[in-house]
């Protein structure tokens, strides 16, 4: 069992007053206090705007992990749909759009693959990270 | 204005050497440098049902499904019971399970009208008590939160 922590902070001005939160979290393995002791790393470039299939689901081998991805493009016009679903071409659901410079970071229940589409055929780059 | 998020994943032991990876994100508007200038402020609500409720609805009819609008959402799970989770689903697509105290922070682009953000306390009984939620909205267009 490894010890692993994941810790957010968010402030924003946009209201009168101010919001400030932070929690931080173990990540453990589905319904424990025993942590993931599993992690993958990875970096890909991406040439096409053509869906991508980013995380499989055989490349882990639980039913509870935890996804980091990230885009680092420092180019505003540079984004990817992250999508979930059936990676080969049927119906899948996007999340939301990573700008550039954005991360997410959520839980995933590794039923149907994690698929991004990049918005340019130029080269881009998209890091993750998976715990489980 | 601006809403910066900071994500730190930190571990001593999951690896060889120590792993600490920290990201900072100011959240922008779509395709811009300009930053997001809605928030729906920080909510709390207590699931006390099995049954699947909407947390936040996708605008069916005052945007264009497709529109290219940054939206950026912050759901924890404020238990204290590790075993108590919420099952988060996007339409009819679950994204995982949030357990007690875990926490989520992903973009939401509401490109179609049915990407509802669905929560359901699966494993709710009576005897576990209520399972208390917080989440945060920031986005820019005036017509993202349907449900406001």
């Amino acid at each position: 069992m490894a010890t692993t922590n994941a810790t957010i902070g968010l402030t924003s001005d946009i209201t009168d007053s101010s919001l400030s939160v932070s929690n931080t979290t173990q990540l453990n393995t589905a319904g424990t206090t025993t942590g993931v002791n599993t992690m993958t790393s990875v970096t890909k470039v991406l040439s096409s705007t053509s869906q991508a299939d980013l995380i499989a689901t055989g490349s882990v081998s639980t039913t509870h992990a935890y996804v980091y991805i990230n885009n680092p493009s420092t180019d505003e016009t540079k984004y990817f749909k992250i999508t979930i679903g059936d990676h080969t071409g049927g119906e899948v659901e996007e999340l939301g759009r990573l700008y550039a410079g954005d991360f997410m970071f959520f839980p995933w229940d590794v039923d149907d693959d994690i698929t991004c589409v990049p918005s340019s055929s130029d080269d881009m780059t998209i890091e993750y990270m998976v715990f489980s | 204005m601006a809403t910066t998020a900071t994500l730190t994943l930190a571990s001593s032991d999951i690896a060889g050497d120590p792993v600490n990876v920290t990201k900072v994100a100011t959240l922008t508007k779509a395709d811009s440098t300009n930053d997001l200038d809605q928030s729906s402020g920080l909510n709390r609500v207590h699931l006390r049902s099995t049954t699947q409720k909407t947390l936040l609805s996708a605008s069916a009819t005052n945007r264009t499904p497709g529109d290219n609008k940054a939206g950026k959402v912050y759901l924890i799970n404020k238990s204290d019971d590790a075993s108590l989770y919420v099952t988060v689903s996007i339409n009819a697509q679950t994204v995982g399970k949030l357990y007690g105290g875990d926490f989520l922070f992903i973009p939401w682009s509401q490109t179609d009208a049915s990407a509802n953000i669905k929560v359901a306390a699966t494993n709710w009984t009576s005897s576990t008590g209520d399972i208390p939620i917080e989440y945060a909205l920031f986005h820019e267009d005036q017509d993202f939160l349907t449900n406001a």
